[in-house]
């Protein structure tokens, strides 16, 4: 029997929120910019970007978790990096799957705003960077939004982390990995035990950013 | 935006970002082996001995094969024979080498309506299964459990392709296979270590008895170093070493005792 | 004006907004936008009047032509939809200062100022969300206000409010912008908006600027019909000229007006309702003869009448509440009496 030690839990556990965070920190700062971005701006090929930004929302994990092993496992082009069963290739993959999230629902929020709000903050003679940060103000909702959409299919993800991670142990195990094995391997107790500290911590990360957007309601 | 980049430095700093580390082999095997345990007792003695990580990847058998054409992993740790030997002839595997093995059991319920239990053989078992016919549940999903079960139909000259009335297919592990089972009261083929580990769970009992046919040969197979540059050949080598060496033979030979009652594997290079 | 200069000077601008279609071009040889003025561009819809706010803004690049700055301080525009920032109040006029570089009691202080002026001081921690129109307004304009603009650009600043919301709107706007040397410019499709604030007035017409000058030159002397309607000269009458002084209506009208030495290819006599008197003594005027009262419309602040004379429909106001506003009813006959000097010969 394997032991139930609340090291082993404690150990998966912070791997978890490491990659997670991680790959949600990355996702924010690379996602929100093209969601304004995107949402601002018409061009010419903005509906074809908007169009991509939609189905890559629809894109299923497990095939997300499939191309991203095709690109580095050694036989792979970017083989070379020695990335694939690492935390790395995990942040990858996850940032891969929330990025279309984070855009989508950015890129809606930035559209419901007024069309004129971008001059007029700039014939106010607001510099870029508090332009940048008053509009993320203004769009905090949207972005919440997005942040709790993101983390919940990061939190929740196991098919495409264990593709490019391997569910290595003291390497690249995560909750819901480690869940999945134990259920396979028919240690139920085990597995349940990662899964309320995985549910708990779904409830009190979700909750703590509901809170922050319901407060911003008022 | 300044918290986001403290984070970022956060995570960076967490992680083991870099490539593995120099001193591991990267082994594959199929997940009936990880979900053993054996592997958790065994290697890290190895590690402590000669400092090198394992990092052990758990697939499904053909996945794991398929690792090993394409160079992939260091190590294969496999139990389908035919296959593996297609891999050597190809050059993809530069040395095959078995070293334990154990046997599949046809499990049921207890109320064995089916008669397996008084089978002459693994191919009359399945006879009379089918003749009955009995709800039979296959893991369908190329492994080597579903290639024994497809090579035992055919030995007792039915057909795998359709089955018959009450045979269904999971497509997924042994473990869920089992418990389908299980639920169904059904007759299933399984590797005699998730059978114990589901035994309780499933109600289910083993009704066959040893025979050839359900000899169950697990093998270690070194990626060509020649095919595939990036190979840990030496790191490979040793922990294949690891496997054949009197001390590990032992303890496979006892493993499982404790927990069931009696040893999973036997070991096939103990004089 | 003394002392006044330049604050921004236009000269052989050319701007071109759109494509193939639907291209609109601007074309403005000449503008000057004064230190302490307020010029009032008027015109239909379409002439180009948000063009060349645009332009002045600097958030279109010029085909042709320069748009000369030649004083110190930031050119800031007040757009017609008031767009707070998400926040109260007090951080939407903070935020327009951000680019300022201002110590933070310097800040305060302006933001504060600024507050004042337009009359919203105690809505300053108020969500600028919840605010109404007319508060709305105030902000814009506070917002704007508070970077010392030296160039103040107004898109329709009074759209959305009451008459008396704009008369409170207009001055303390123009209390706030009269201890400063901003330079403003009033887009507007109201000339009455427009008359509240300015003391230049600019005309557009299809991408060209049709008349600009001192207000009351523009308002008693328009260059053309078409001018004239613009600035509410809206008796319009076509006359011959008959030398040396008199306009010709038809054989029983015949106005005097004052004397020309080129008589020119005069066609048309303009007078401004204010300018047309009804029913008053010598003093106020020729009397050009009798006319009947088509309609009498009151607004609680003015009544305007129409009037049948010489075939012309004729317009003039009357205060409300006094003498004739009072009695004055449709059908009734009246004198019509204005000085040579209000009327207004056009090509």
């Amino acid at each position: 029997m394997n032991e139930l030690s609340p090291i082993l839990v404690l150990e998966v556990t912070v791997r978890t929120l490491a990659v997670c965070g991680l790959a949600l920190a990355a996702s924010l700062v690379i996602g929100l910019p093209i969601g304004v971005w995107l949402g601002r701006r018409r061009f010419r090929g903005r509906v074809l970007g908007v169009s991509l930004v939609n189905s890559g929302m629809g894109a299923p994990p497990v095939v997300v978790g499939l191309l991203v092993s095709m690109l580095f496992w050694r036989s792979g082009p970017f083989g070379f990096l020695e990335w694939m069963y690492t935390p790395t290739a995990m942040v990858i993959a996850q940032v891969v799957i929330a990025l279309p999230l984070v855009v989508g629902i950015t890129l809606a929020a930035v559209g419901a705003l007024d069309e004129d709000w971008e001059l007029q903050a700039r014939t106010l003679g607001i510099p870029p960077l508090y332009r940048a940060w008053l509009l993320l103000r203004e769009i905090r909702l949207g972005v919440l939004a997005a942040v709790i959409a993101a983390l919940g299919g990061i939190l929740s993800e196991v098919g495409a982390v264990l593709a490019v991670g391997g569910n290595l142990a003291g390497e690249t195990r995560v909750l819901t990995t480690a869940i999945l094995m134990y259920t396979q391997m028919g240690e139920f107790e085990l597995a349940l035990a990662m899964a309320s500290v995985l549910l708990g911590l779904t409830l009190v990360l979700a909750g703590a950013l509901t809170v922050v957007q319901q407060g911003g309601r008022s | 935006m300044g918290r986001v980049s403290r984070l970022l430095v956060l995570g960076l700093a967490l992680l083991p970002l870099a490539s593995a580390a120099e001193d591991s082999v990267l082994l594959a095997t199929t997940t009936s082996v990880r979900d053993s345990g054996l592997l958790d007792a065994l290697l890290p003695g190895f590690t402590q001995e000669t400092g090198i990580r394992v990092r052990v990847v758990a697939v499904g058998t053909g996945a794991v094969l398929r690792m090993g054409a394409e160079g992939n992993a260091d190590l294969l740790l496999t139990h389908a024979p035919t296959a593996e030997e297609e891999l050597v002839a190809s050059g993809a595997v530069s040395k095959r080498t078995p070293f334990m093995e154990n046997h599949f059991v046809i499990a049921g319920a207890p109320e064995d309506l089916a008669g397996v239990a008084d089978a002459a053989s693994p191919e009359d078992a399945f006879r009379r299964i089918a003749s009955r016919p009995a709800p039979y549940v296959s893991r369908g999903d190329d492994s080597g459990t579903h290639k024994r079960e497809v090579a035992l139909l055919k030995a007792a000259g039915l057909e795998p392709e359709s089955g018959w009335m009450g045979f269904a297919t999971t497509g997924a592990g042994m473990g869920v296979t089992l418990q389908v089972a299980g639920e169904r009261k059904a007759y299933t083929l399984s590797d005699i270590g998730t059978f114990l580990a589901f035994r309780e769970v499933t109600g289910l009992v083993a009704l066959s008895k040893a025979a050839s046919s359900l000899r169950n040969v697990y093998a270690l197979l070194r990626v060509s170093p020649e095919r595939f540059p990036r190979v840990r050949a030496e790191a490979a080598e040793r922990l294949e070493a690891f496997f054949l060496e009197r001390s590990t033979q032992e303890r496979i030979k006892s493993f499982g005792r404790e927990r069931f009652g009696r040893s999973l594997f036997r070991p096939l290079r103990l004089e | 004006m003394s002392g006044a200069r330049p604050a921004l000077s236009v000269r052989g601008l050319s701007m071109r907004r759109g494509a193939g279609r639907s291209v609109f071009e601007l074309e403005v040889e000449e503008l000057d936008l004064w230190t302490g003025g307020a010029l009032a561009v008027l015109g239909p819809n379409g002439a180009g009047k948000s063009t060349l706010l645009r332009a002045l803004a600097g958030l279109d690049v010029p085909r042709r032509g320069r748009i000369e700055r030649r004083v110190a301080g930031p050119v800031t525009m007040v757009f017609q939809r008031p767009i707070p920032f998400a926040g109260s109040v007090e951080h939407n006029v903070k935020a327009a200062l951000s680019g300022q570089a201002l110590p933070r009691s310097e800040r305060d202080e302006r933001v504060a100022e600024a507050l004042e002026h337009f009359d919203i001081a105690r809505l300053a921690g108020r969500d600028a969300a919840t605010l109404s129109g007319g508060e709305l307004r105030r902000l814009s304009l506070a917002r704007a206000f508070a970077l010392r603009p030296a160039v103040l650009l107004l898109d329709e600043p009074f759209d959305d409010l009451d008459a008396s919301g704009q008369e409170a709107l207009s001055l303390d706007l123009r209390r706030a912008i009269a201890g400063t040397d901003a330079a403003v410019v009033v887009v507007t499709h109201d000339l009455r908006r427009a008359l509240l604030l300015s003391d230049r007035i600019a005309v557009l017409r299809e991408g060209r600027v049709a008349q600009q000058g001192e207000r009351e030159d523009v308002l008693a002397r328009p260059v053309d019909t078409g001018v004239a309607r613009q600035v509410g000269m809206s008796n319009l009458i076509p006359v011959r000229f008959e030398p040396p002084s008199h306009a010709v209506v038809d054989d029983q009208h015949r106005i005097p007006v004052l004397p020309r030495e080129e008589p020119g290819a005069v066609a048309w006599a303009g007078i401004r309702p204010e300018r047309l008197k009804v029913d008053v003594g010598r003093g106020e005027g020729q009397p050009i003869g009798k006319g009947r009262v088509l309609t009498v419309v009151s607004d609680g602040v003015a009544v305007t009448v129409t009037v049948s004379w010489a075939g012309h429909e004729l317009r003039t106001h009357l205060l409300a509440g006094r003498g004739l506003a009072r009695t004055i009813a449709p059908g009734d006959t009246v004198t019509l009496s204005v000085r040579p000097e209000d009327i207004h010969l056009l090509l």
